[in-house]
């Protein structure tokens, strides 16, 4: 099954590749390729927190008001020079804390998931204007390092990238490889059944949630790096890719795991840059990612019996023939 | 007999504490700000209220269904936009192309989740993204303003025996939403579904076609309200969704805490209107800023949740321990 799967999303990700290619040079250049890379990863480890929270089967609409924080936070403590490790350490652990929150209120207090996240993002959004009343803070982001953070290559590879692929291979290993990673999945598919077999299901909900608001944070930080600036908004941009790439994974690999988000967050990145070089303006953006994870999402859930699906189930009937 | 009238007064409270909260919030910004109970403060309060509250009518049923809407307000941008643009053609064909821009994303939304049966989160999540696109590229990129606000612009304006005619339209609006919800088979299926949308289904109810129009309606009342939002501020604005989203869950799950309790409900949604207008106006008139309103309205949902669902959950809960005691002391007469 995985294996048509993965052609599918070859095929697609070859689709995009060639038409974009066709239409403007610059597409497949080296130079594009590593800005589409740096420009998606602090999506994707947006939506690579998200996918924690998707595999327990909880929706958290908190986290782009988390990484608004965690970017002001963080923006705080380099403002204040105190050192870009501390400004690090600072902007995630309160999202990490945020996230718990959302967590213990989803998995503890079990508040319905949507509402409660929103609440709980709506009040961290607010506590971002604390630190400088609503005006973006860019003060000591070049001396601190923050700047020079995002820019910096190693070799042909920005650092974002390596963050993120690191994180991502950390987080594989974790959630594919581990008997937690298998606790995740166990609670997502059934609670009770999770429960009973001596599986600390609230606990796991909790460090879904965690792990989102922290993972938001490193991305609203990567893109205050990235603009030069934190903003009180910085997060709210996320909500939309962030969701599109670990449903549009999820809908094209069958479930939400690391490889599905990272795959089809890749997709995401490349069909905006490719819009961006053919000079589509700006505000079609939201759209195409909301038309191209419909239609995604459409033909490929399995809870659709979409296109992928019926083809699969037909293949899977010959070799049992 | 005691305990049972206790009981009567904790569900009593219960269901209109929130009327309570409303009274005493009036009463205490009408004492503290003496700008809050003028006839303009009112008037505008309940102008900006009626819109909003005609705007989350849909949206509370599409929630109390048991779905998710989050694509209202950017259909009430699309809406908003789109008259904006036609209105030199005429406020008859940009009235009309509003509401059917509404109906058009709506219909999408309820074949996607109601037949498809896709998670109506990200659907709406997606269709809002497409919704905002739409908006922002009919005026690309910027505002669209209308020169003569026509008649949605009389109709706004309007006095009737002192009171806004809008809020008589949404009155009227709230009126027909609670005969269809408590009095017609509409309700018990809207509320069933909530509850258990497969055994409904069992049941031989069209559940998929309640669900279509369940979005429907939403489409449908988001457009009406961009639609009059475009003539009270004589422009369309692309990125006038924004404010309504958290206001407009928060105005319907703190409704969920009234008339039926835990459910959202059309006249619950019009008390959490009313709730949050008045907040609005008297904490502006005390000299809040927007992200301290922000952070009140975040706490005041997480807290109606917590006393809701922990009170559903204290119900549950009981029924259950009864039901093992029962069984147990079953279990031990017959042994």
């Amino acid at each position: 099954m995985m294996p048509v799967r993965l052609l599918g999303f070859v095929l697609l990700l070859g689709a995009i590749v060639a038409f974009f290619g066709a239409l403007s040079p610059h597409f497949a250049a080296t130079a594009n390729v590593s800005a589409i890379l740096r420009h998606m990863s602090a999506i994707e480890l947006a939506a690579l927190g998200l996918t924690f929270v998707v595999v327990v089967r909880r929706s958290d609409l908190s986290f782009p008001g988390i990484a608004s924080l965690g970017a002001m936070t963080a923006g705080w403590f380099v403002a204040q020079e105190q050192g870009l490790p501390l400004a690090l350490l600072a902007g995630i652990s309160i999202g990490i804390a945020c996230g718990a929150i959302s967590g213990a209120a989803v998995g503890f207090m079990r508040l319905p998931d949507i509402v409660s996240t929103i609440a709980i993002g709506a009040i961290s959004a607010s506590l971002s204007f604390l630190y400088s009343q609503g005006a973006t803070i860019s003060d000591n982001f070049v001396s601190v390092g923050l700047v020079d953070f995002n820019n910096r290559s190693i070799g042909l590879v920005g650092v974002p990238v390596l963050l993120m692929l690191a994180i991502n291979l950390a987080a594989w290993m974790f959630l594919h490889c581990t008997r937690f990673g298998r606790g995740f999945y166990a609670t997502g598919e059934n609670p009770r059944s999770a429960l009973l077999s001596g599986i600390r299901t609230r606990a796991y909900v909790l460090g879904a949630f965690a792990a989102s608001g922290g993972m938001s944070c490193l991305a609203g930080i990567l893109r205050s790096a990235e603009a030069g600036q934190a903003h009180v908004h910085i997060g709210s941009s996320f909500l939309l890719p962030a969701y599109a790439s670990v449903y549009l994974g999820a809908a094209l690999f069958g479930r939400a795991s690391v490889a599905a988000t990272f795959a089809s967050c890749l997709l995401i990145s490349a069909t905006l840059n490719g819009c961006n070089l053919l000079s589509v303006p700006y505000y079609y953006g939201e759209g195409i990612i909301g038309l191209l994870v419909l239609l995604t999402v459409i033909a490929f859930d399995p809870r659709t019996g979409g296109l992928l699906d019926t083809a699969i189930r037909h293949s899977g009937n010959k070799t049992e023939a | 007999m005691a305990r049972n009238a206790g009981w009567r007064l904790s569900q009593l409270v219960l269901r209109y504490g929130l009327l309570i909260v409303l009274a005493v919030l009036v009463t205490s910004f009408a004492l503290a700000c003496p700008g809050f109970s003028t006839g303009t403060n009112l008037d505008s309060m309940l102008r900006a209220a009626s819109i909003a509250a005609i705007m989350y009518g849909g949206a509370t049923w599409a929630i109390a269904s048991g779905e998710i809407d989050v694509s209202f307000m950017q259909v009430a941008a699309v809406a908003n936009m789109l008259v904006a643009a036609t209105v030199p053609y005429g406020w008859a064909l940009a009235v009309s192309l509003g509401v059917l821009a509404g109906i058009g994303i709506g219909l999408l939304n309820g074949l996607i989740v109601g037949l498809l049966r896709l998670p109506s989160l990200i659907v709406t999540i997606a269709t809002g993204g497409i919704a905002l696109s739409i908006a922002t590229s009919i005026g690309r990129g910027s505002s669209v303003s209308i020169a003569n606000a026509g008649f949605i612009g009389e109709f706004l304006s309007v006095n009737v025996v002192g009171i806004p005619a809008v809020a008589s339209l949404a009155a009227v609006i709230y009126g027909i939403a609670w005969y269809l919800q408590e009095r017609l088979l509409f309700g018990h299926y809207l509320y069933a579904t909530a509850q258990n949308r497969r055994a409904v289904m069992e049941a031989g109810i069209p559940v998929s076609k309640i669900i279509v129009i369940l979005f429907a309606i939403s489409g449908v009342t988001s457009a009406t309200a961009g639609i009059l939002l475009a003539a009270d501020l004589a422009s369309g604005q692309p990125r006038i969704g924004e404010s309504y989203f958290l206001d407009g869950l928060t105005a319907i799950f703190l409704g969920a805490l009234v008339i039926r309790p835990f459910e959202p409900n059309a006249l619950g949604t019009l008390v959490g209107v009313l709730l949050l207008a008045t907040l609005t106006s008297g904490t502006a008139l005390l000299g809040w800023t927007d992200w301290q309103q922000q952070m009140l309205k975040g706490f005041l949902l997480l807290v109606s949740l917590v006393v809701v669902f922990g009170a559903r959950h204290a119900t549950v809960e009981d029924g259950e321990a009864k039901g093992v005691q029962a069984a147990r002391k079953r279990t031990a007469a017959e042994s």
